[in-house]
């Protein structure tokens, strides 16, 4: 061969002897070809009618079950900052913290709630999906293995982290999300008469995720709850420190604590609510609330004029398909009627 | 390596300081002039390594970062990332600095890897051995330590190793033949020259004896510009002084051809050799895909500001409450309370745009250089495009370009090597009337075919006998072919009569074909010997003639004549030439009978040379001699007086015969012409041929029909009236007819239709070209054009290389900008070829330099329909839905990110851009009108554009309000629990991802079981990879937001509801949208699907012999 000095040549002639040695002819096979069986996808007119008609049947059929269930469902909603105004006024400047302030709200539910029952506290216009919100939490803290936050070193200067007033000591639990949880007390009392006012047993369990309670939220280990947390403060903005929230149920206490394992599952909009408390149903309450007169009993605790929100009470039941909400059930109403309307235009059209 | 370096800097800042000095000194063979000489400046000069490799070991990472980073895309997601780094944001950098990273990694090893060759390539070529001369002997050493002033020696079939000058041949001369068909793509000898004193030394000894010293230029590009002076000293102390021109020096690259071997000296070396001066690297192309494709993204980019800055301002009017700004529940840091305001708003802007960035697809350019990568293959796989004879498949040089192919407007084809094979052969020869055929020898086989008119034994007389001896001879005769006796070689062109092999080297391959013609219908040339031609005669009989003069060839006169003496004493002159140039010099023969036969067959494409002689008597002879020494010997206008002395003596002819040779058409080219014609796509023909062959041709391959209405543009047109006058003629002529025809004449289809093609020559485009002194240089130029785009085929001939380049640019900057091919297979087509959109490179016979230099190379003309008509189409389809999908599907923003673009959809549209055919490839073929679909970039109009966006914001917004209302006032679980924003938006995500994935689904045509396995697989990989991401605490990260939220959600039954109405919702348009406009307005494509659908149930039945479906099984390899 001849010696061949143009680099270009050269490398051209590389790439052929390479070629030679991987036979230069190339595979006959299905794939390199572009030849690999195959099915042809076409959309034909009657296919696609067909496939308009089905899904349209579907959805429409879909749409009026879902409809129907939520007809059955019973919803009451009560909002109180207006009822309780006075309540709502004191908590406007935080000196009052300490004032208690209740206010009863009595309501008339003239249908029995069927079936298990559920209490529902709702907030309006609370942000609880502001960027800097939803990170000011340390899940690390709250798994019980990183107390005193070293790991959020980068947050050392946000609020809500170190208590500022006490050397810097580390809150527990930290972050904003922690420090303005929904502190209300609601108490549902049914007014059997005028005379016998009965609480309705009502359940706190069960109200969170499953891997809340028992994967993502884990108290330190000590001998008790009060010694774990020492070296800790607790979030400025609450009344107690985090292992007393409930005395009476060490599985309910510190993290563990139901109603602080759903505050800390933030909402995605700034309307939501947050599930309180289950009927327990004993008792007057098997079949679920009977229609009466009940009040409740609230222990206004949690400012939301200041930021010209609103709180209600929400007390609801519940189908398979989930909470009283027409939407699902219409938009598939709509998706299925209109199908075959487009199918009876397109027919036409052929 | 790092030394080299060091080196090749040092050599550079001398070359530097070089240039100050004008001329460089060489001593020949290391040897000090003698002291009395002059004294010269001492100079460094390279070392002969040829460098072409981009970046060293030590420089690759910078130099390859900056390189990237130099691109548009990549910078803007380097800033992107260096923001997310610097600001606090809502998305953590890694999300956009690992596709990033990805990205410039992948990239990197590419192009390492391919750095890395190239460094094999030089390591290579510098280490080739090379014979030196030392202390006389000859030495071996590696090509790269060759120095300026060593003296070389270089065997026959050789490369020289750097620019050498001439010193001395093997041939007693001092001549050496020389192939520069890499250099320059002329692949005919040419002939150099030692320099004269120092011809004699023709061994090792003698050489190393010379002294002398060369002054030369500075290196210089120019290839055919040389000057020096080479001061050769003797005994005598008085040095001879000799000039030294382009004719003594050879080239780097050049090949020894014909000598067995010579000796010379180095002057340039290395970079500065005059090849590695004119190695240019090709400039990017871009094609018209991804401009369209940068433009959507400047387009996104606006958006992508605006949206960023509507938001910022949004958020300060929303804040403006301070129970807003500042709820309780929410504090500030206190450094952010102290920020200032306009630097918290720039903030925000940014981290809007970080946020939003998503909707400029990171992954799409790796997706896309992936499918092009990958596609490029399904070319090189191609079996139909693999040439058997040559044992060659198509190259893709850069995968760039593939759907540029489905856009192709214009097709610029070379004629010689590209249309035809440039393989001269035989045809017949016409003597006095008569046909000869020769035996055509094809494999050593005798066809058949030949009989019917084989006429040479049935001889029509003894005077005619005698003529057709003459016709014989002449043609022996008459030609300047050299003969290269080849005993052991193989050599192609056997003479398959005599015993051994000889072979016939000419500048023109006609000459080659006739002499090769003559050989089989019985005379054979033998060689020239001391100035005597010989040949061999029919009976064995070597007959000897002995060479008067040559009146060579030129374009001009378009003949050439010897005179020669035979034997018996008698003086002839043999003159051949076009017929144009002969006819009016003939006074005798049988003018009519040969002149319809050339007539007939330069219509069948045949290249025809006429044959005429005529008698000397001794005088007249002599005055012929005084004539030609009198022009050859005048200093002033020598060129004229020759023409001039050969216009004498060239008349008075006796015309002898006709002979006819064909330039064979390659295969298929008429019916790749056609099937490009009626694909919408102009053709071209640019050839430096004269203008009947070139005609001719055309007519062959059908570029011309039967009714085109030629227009000629020549010179001869232009000299009888003014240019200016001939173009609005033209113009006239060609608007008259267009402007009277329908739109749909533009196909060219129907039979009856008038259509014309123009036929322009060199001169008179650059005459049109010319810019006029008024300075309205425009105007020409327009009408030409205007006059093109009405022709349906333009044959532009005697054209220069530049020319060519010049046509495709005027094309290319036209007002419409078509996308420009050129396709030719010498080097003489480089230029086009760079020049423009797609190069085509045939690997024809005339060397690789257009294959090289092209994009593509394919072995034949004919590949080119398959290329563009399927490749292209499908590339096209398959880029275009691959871009509008990425913007389709980055609309949408959330969690997952990263993922989301890199790997749950990616996979998916890359396979379907590799796999999809919306119709068959036969359809393909068959149906070269379907081009028309595509062309003009259809799919990435902005109508389509548009239509695309418009459905991405629509599906976001029905993710979006869809999850919202699902979401707001109601319970979604069946046990009172609620779900968070987390929840929201896995839910959101899930149902893009579906809905993308569906779509994908939807627009595919073409369902192999990768795209089932793929499309399904990377749904199924979504489910898994979600709930693992949920299902495990991970314990690398601290937060663990997304734990358990995807199984939570799938637990609930409203949950799925939601996902399924919702996927329904967003599909429903698209689905709708295609289905009315198949039914209302299908497009030529979705007719050829439906009817192949009808064809494909019509198959179902029993009778399977159908090509169709035979064509879709995998056929049995060919041997």
């Amino acid at each position: 061969m001849s010696q061949k000095y143009n680099p270009i040549t050269w490398r051209t002639k590389m790439k052929k002897t390479s070629q030679i040695c991987q036979s230069k002819l190339p595979d006959n096979t299905a794939l390199k070809q572009q030849q690999l069986p195959a099915y042809r996808l076409q959309l034909s007119a009657t296919g696609v009618l067909s496939g308009f008609f089905a899904t349209g049947a579907f959805c429409l059929g879909v749409g009026i079950i879902l409809i129907l269930s939520a007809k059955s469902i019973k919803e009451i909603e009560i909002k109180y900052t207006k009822i309780c105004a006075n309540c709502a006024e004191l908590r406007e400047d935080a000196i009052n913290f300490d004032k208690e302030c209740t206010c009863s709200i009595p309501f008339y539910l003239s249908e029995t709630m069927q079936g298990n029952v559920y209490l529902y506290y709702k907030l309006y216009g609370f942000y609880q999906n502001l960027y800097r919100y939803i990170l000011s939490r340390s899940n690390s803290q709250l798994v019980g293995t990183d107390l005193k936050v070293r790991l959020y070193l980068i947050w050392y200067n946000t609020p809500f982290f170190k208590d500022q007033s006490h050397n810097g000591t580390p809150i527990a639990p930290c972050g904003a999300i922690a420090n303005s949880i929904f502190n209300d007390t609601i108490i549902l009392s049914y007014n059997l008469n005028s005379s016998i006012h009965m609480e309705v047993p009502m359940l706190r369990s069960g109200i969170t995720w499953w891997t809340d309670k028992y994967v993502k939220f884990r108290n330190p280990s000590a001998i008790n709850l009060s010694s774990a947390f020492t070296g800790t403060a607790k979030p400025p903005y609450w009344s107690k420190p985090v292992y007393e929230l409930d005395l009476e149920d060490t599985e309910n206490n510190g993290f563990l604590n139901d109603d602080f394992i759903v505050w800390m599952r933030t909402a995605a909009f700034p309307t939501f609510k947050k599930l309180y408390r289950r009927l327990n149903r004993v008792q007057y309450f098997i079949e679920g609330l009977p229609a009466g007169n009940y009040s409740f009993n609230i222990t206004y605790n949690f400012p939301v004029t200041r930021f010209k929100g609103e709180k209600s009470v929400v007390l609801s039941t519940l189908t398979w398909s989930g909470g009283s909400s027409l939407f699902l059930g219409l938009a598939y109403t709509v998706t299925g009627s209109s199908l075959p309307g487009r199918n009876y235009r397109l027919s036409n059209n052929c | 390596m790092d030394c080299s370096l060091v080196r090749t800097l040092v050599h550079r800042y001398c070359a530097g300081e070089e240039n100050c000095v004008d001329s460089r000194t060489i001593y020949v063979g290391h040897r000090e002039p003698p002291p009395g000489a002059e004294a010269y400046i001492p100079q460094r000069h390279p070392d002969n390594r040829i460098v072409s490799s981009k970046y060293t070991f030590w420089n690759f990472i910078p130099k390859n970062l900056f390189e990237q980073f130099r691109r548009i895309a990549n910078f803007y997601f380097l800033i992107i990332f260096l923001v997310q780094l610097i600001i606090d944001t809502p998305t953590s950098p890694v999300t956009s600095g690992l596709p990033l990273f990805f990205v410039i990694t992948v990239t990197a090893i590419k192009q390492g890897y391919e750095d890395w060759l190239r460094h094999k390539a030089d390591n290579a070529m510098n280490q080739c051995p090379v014979h030196f001369i030392q202390h006389g002997k000859l030495v071996r050493k590696q090509s790269r330590k060759l120095r300026v002033g060593d003296i070389v020696m270089v065997k026959e079939d050789e490369t020289f190793p750097c620019d050498l000058i001439f010193l001395s041949s093997s041939r007693g001369d001092g001549t050496c033949h020389v192939t520069t068909a890499s250099l320059d793509g002329e692949s005919s000898h040419k002939t150099h020259y030692a320099v004269q004193d120092t011809k004699g030394f023709h061994t090792e000894e003698d050489i190393d004896g010379l002294h002398a010293t060369i002054e030369c230029e500075q290196p210089q590009p120019d290839l055919y510009k040389f000057v020096g002076r080479i001061n050769v000293y003797s005994d005598r102390n008085d040095p001879v002084v000799r000039p030294l021109g382009s004719e003594n020096l050879l080239l780097r690259g050049a090949t020894l051809k014909n000598t067995e071997k010579i000796f010379g000296v180095a002057i340039y070396t290395g970079m500065e050799t005059k090849m590695a001066l004119n190695y240019q690297s090709k400039s990017q192309k871009r094609s018209a895909v991804e401009k369209s494709m940068n433009v959507f993204l400047i387009v996104y980019l606006c958006i992508l500001v605006s949206k960023a800055l509507i938001n910022t301002v949004l958020k300060y009017v929303w804040q403006s409450e301070p129970f807003r700004d500042e709820p309780w529940y929410n504090h500030k840091t206190e450094s952010e309370r102290q920020r200032n305001l306009f630097l918290r708003a720039f903030t925000d802007f940014l981290a809007f745009m970080v946020l939003f960035n998503y909707i400029i697809p990171v992954s799409m350019y790796v997706t896309v250089e992936m499918q092009k990568f990958l596609g490029s293959y399904f070319i090189t796989w191609d079996e139909d495009m693999f040439d058997e004879d040559t044992g060659e498949g198509p190259l893709v040089n850069t995968s760039d370009l593939n759907e540029e192919l489905g856009q192709v407007e214009y097709v610029f084809t070379d004629k010689t090597g590209t249309l035809t094979e440039n393989n001269m052969e035989f045809k017949e020869c016409c003597i006095e009337g008569h046909v000869y055929v020769p035996h055509a020898v094809c494999n050593g086989q005798v066809l058949p075919d030949a009989s019917g008119i084989d006429m040479i034994d049935s001889s029509p007389g003894a005077g005619a006998r005698e003529r057709e001896e003459l016709f014989f001879r002449a043609l022996c005769l008459c030609h300047t072919i050299q003969v290269k006796d080849d005993d052991d070689v193989d050599g192609p062109r056997k003479s398959p009569d005599s015993g051994k092999s000889c072979v016939y080297i000419s500048s023109s391959p006609d000459e080659v074909a006739l002499v090769e013609g003559i050989q089989r219908l019985g005379f054979t040339y033998l060689r020239l010997k001391e100035n005597y031609m010989e040949i061999l005669n029919r009976e064995n009989g070597v007959e000897r003639f002995e060479l008067l003069e040559i009146l060579s060839f030129d374009s001009v006169r378009r003949r050439m004549s010897v005179i020669v003496r035979s034997a018996t004493g008698e003086i002839y002159l043999f003159c051949k030439g076009a017929d144009s140039s002969i006819f009016p010099r003939v006074i005798e023969g049988k003018v009519d009978q040969i002149r319809s036969r050339v007539e007939r067959n330069a219509v069948e494409g045949l290249r025809t040379l006429c044959v005429a002689y005529k008698r000397l008597i001794p005088e007249e002879y002599e005055g012929v001699c005084t004539l030609l020494q009198a022009a050859k010997v005048a200093l002033q206008d020598r060129e004229k007086k020759l023409a001039e002395a050969y216009e004498q003596i060239e008349k008075d002819l006796i015309l002898l015969g006709a002979t006819a040779v064909e330039d064979r058409l390659q295969e298929k080219a008429a019916d790749t012409i056609e099937a490009l014609q009626k694909a919408g796509i102009k053709v071209w023909v640019l050839t430096g041929d004269k203008m009947e062959t070139a005609a001719a041709t055309c007519y062959a391959c059908k570029l011309f029909r039967r009714n085109t209405q030629l227009l000629e543009l020549t010179t001869k047109k232009i000299e009888e009236q003014s240019l200016h006058d001939v173009l609005f003629e033209l113009s006239k002529t060609v608007l008259r007819h267009s402007g009277s025809l329908t739109r749909d004449n533009f196909s060219g289809l129907s039979a009856d239709m008038q259509d014309h093609g123009l036929i322009i020559d060199g001169a008179a485009l650059s005459l049109i070209m010319k810019p006029r002194e008024d300075g309205s240089c425009g105007n020409y130029r327009e009408l030409f054009l205007e006059i093109c785009r009405n022709c349906s085929a333009v044959l532009c001939c005697r054209m220069a290389p530049l020319q060519k380049a010049q046509i495709v640019k005027l094309i290319k900057l036209s007002k419409e900008h078509p996308i420009t091919l050129a396709i030719g297979d010498g080097a003489n087509d480089v230029s086009m070829i760079l020049e423009a959109h797609v190069g085509i490179g045939v690997i024809g016979k005339e060397g690789r330099q257009a294959a090289r230099n092209s994009d593509y190379a394919i072995p034949k003309f004919k590949h080119l329909k398959k290329m563009l008509l399927v490749h292209g189409h499908l590339y096209y389809i398959r880029i275009s839905e691959l871009v509008q999908y990425f913007f389709y599907k980055t609309l949408y923003d959330t969690a997952y990110l990263t993922l989301y673009n890199i790997s749950f959809t990616s996979l998916p549209i890359l396979l379907y851009s590799l796999m999809e055919q919306h119709v068959s490839i036969d359809t393909l073929r068959r149906d070269p009108s379907l081009y028309r679909d595509i062309a003009k970039n259809a799919l990435l109009r902005w109508r389509v554009f548009i239509y695309w966006t418009f459905l991405g914001v629509f599906d976001a917004l029905v993710f979006f309000f869809g999850a919202y209302f699902m979401f707001e006032n109601t319970t979604v679980t069946s046990n009172g629990q609620i779900f968070g924003n987390w929840t929201f938006g896995t839910l959101v995500f899930t149902v893009m991802v579906f809905t993308v994935t569906l779509k994908l689904a939807l627009d595919t045509h073409y369902w192999t079981w990768i795209n089932h396995f793929v499309i399904w697989g990377s749904l199924l990989f979504y489910v898994v990879f979600s709930l693992l991401w949920g299902g495990i605490i991970w314990p690398f990260l601290s937060y663990q937001r997304m734990y358990f939220v995807f199984i939570q959600m799938l637990s609930s039954g409203p949950a799925w509801l939601v996902i399924i109405l919702l996927i329904t919702v967003s599909l429903l348009p698209d689905v709708l949208k295609k289905v009315l406009c198949r039914q209302l307005w299908p497009s030529a494509t979705e007719k050829v699907q439906q009817s192949t659908k009808l064809k494909a149930s019509v198959t179902a039945a029993p009778n399977t012999d159908r090509p169709l479906l035979k064509d879709l099984l995998p056929r049995p390899r060919r041997h």
